[in-house]
């Protein structure tokens, strides 16, 4: 392995990988800004470092998705009617009312994903940016574990959207007892798309690129 | 050791040569320390066989009712598909359309490319059709939602329970039993292996 610590990354080798299927292939010499390249295995898009804009895409991403978590947790997420009485419920009072209820594991297991998480991701995304916009060399080994967590965990967010799709078809017994969907359940599927889009367009590569880039050198 | 680096670490780009290892060992990165790629023995056909009975399940788990609900004489059932349903018929289309991709639509395709898979390895087929599937596969990966609807129907469960009778539906244990085997599935497979063996039998090689 001697020879190999002497090419460092793909990148020094001026070698690309492939993302989905990690397949080596030989850069172009010369690339222009709207060139595409694909993999010569799978087929899927190689996204060059020289034409990489996944900062700029990821930043559209978050913004929207703040944006969206305003009403998503303003507006209720849905309905129960009980004898022809509605209450509207948004995130946070459905959580109160499972607090109420003396169930609190539930209470928790809701607040996690549906509140915890989302802003959890809102943070971590916006942070990586601009340590990454900075070039910051501080612990890229933890930063990469906090991509990873924020990838992973963003996907659980959807349990609260699935309890209400479970509820709302359950609970069909016309002026008895009755539950519907609200918009804010809309606008927080839109939260949790977004984030996992946004997590998903982050080059995490960058982290280490910057904190690598100038150790040989030193 | 002229032999050029031909593995790159797919978290932090670090070169390294491919080196067979032993049954039951694991590759690591020498620069991040995440997994190259791992050897395991009966891999392919472990997998095939999580995957067969994946889809038996997975038709099981569409066929009977989810969860029903009793409550003053009257029943309320509800199947997999149904749960989707609800948002659609409340005009909220394109959440019932997201519900129905990641409970039904992408698990299924990813048993499907599963099987297409294994089927290609070990018969040593022309490999194109399902490097395609397995490509789309790990992309889709993230969008399938299966046990994170299982935790959802806990939560409903426990939130109904003191309100009306809940039936817990014969489906509700095949889904359980599906989202077990589609996990062993994806742990025991390992991407890398998947890859070097589909591309033993790739055709189209335009950069030799």
């Amino acid at each position: 392995m001697s020879n190999a610590s002497e090419l460092h990354t793909a990148h020094d080798a001026g070698l690309v990988q492939c993302q989905v299927c990690g397949n080596l292939s030989k850069a172009p010499a010369h690339l222009s800004k709207y060139d595409v390249m694909s993999c010569p295995r799978c087929g899927a898009r190689i996204k060059r470092r020289e034409q990489n804009n996944s900062v700029e895409v990821t930043w559209a991403l978050l913004i929207a998705s703040t944006i969206l978590y305003i009403p998503a947790n303003m507006l209720p997420v849905m309905s129960v009617y009980m004898l022809g009485k509605g209450q509207p419920d948004t995130i946070i009072s459905g959580v109160l009312h499972l607090l109420e209820a003396g169930q609190w594991p539930l209470a928790l297991i809701v607040f996690v994903a549906s509140v915890f998480v989302p802003l959890l991701k809102l943070f971590s995304i916006a942070f990586l940016l601009i340590s990454i916009q900075r070039k910051s060399r501080w612990r890229p080994h933890d930063r990469m574990r906090l991509y990873k967590i924020t990838e992973y965990v963003g996907r659980w967010s959807m349990v609260d959207i699935f309890v209400i799709a479970i509820l709302t078809g359950l609970v069909q017994f016309g002026n008895l007892a009755r539950i519907e969907a609200n918009a804010g359940a809309f606008s927080f599927a839109g939260v949790v798309v977004l984030t996992m889009f946004a997590a998903r367009m982050l080059d995490e590569h960058l982290i280490w690129d910057i904190s690598r880039k100038e150790e040989p050198a030193a | 050791m002229n032999q050029s680096p031909n593995i790159a670490c797919p978290e932090c780009g670090q070169l390294h040569h491919y080196r067979p290892i032993a049954p039951g060992q694991t590759a690591f990165c020498t620069f991040c320390g995440e997994t190259l790629y791992r050897n395991r023995t009966h891999m392919i056909d472990a997998v095939m066989a999580l995957t067969l009975a994946g889809l038996i399940l997975f038709v099981m788990t569409n066929l009977f009712p989810l969860l029903g609900l009793r409550a003053q004489g009257q029943e309320q059932e509800m199947h997999l598909f149904g749960a989707s349903m609800t948002f659609w018929n409340q005009e909220y289309r394109i959440l019932a359309v997201l519900i129905v991709l990641n409970i039904i639509v992408f698990p299924l395709f990813e048993l499907l490319a599963l099987l297409v898979v294994t089927l290609t390895i070990r018969n040593h087929w022309e490999s194109s059709f399902a490097i395609f599937l397995y490509r789309w596969m790990r992309e889709i990966k993230p969008w399938g939602m299966l046990e994170i609807f299982m935790l959802g129907v806990l939560v409903a469960v426990v939130k109904l329970g003191d309100v009306a009778t809940l039936i817990i539906g014969t489906s509700l244990w095949s889904f359980a039993g599906l989202i077990v085997t589609m996990t062993a599935a994806s742990s025991i497979l390992d991407p890398f292996t998947v890859w070097r063996e589909l591309d033993k039998t790739h055709k189209v090689k335009p950069h030799e």
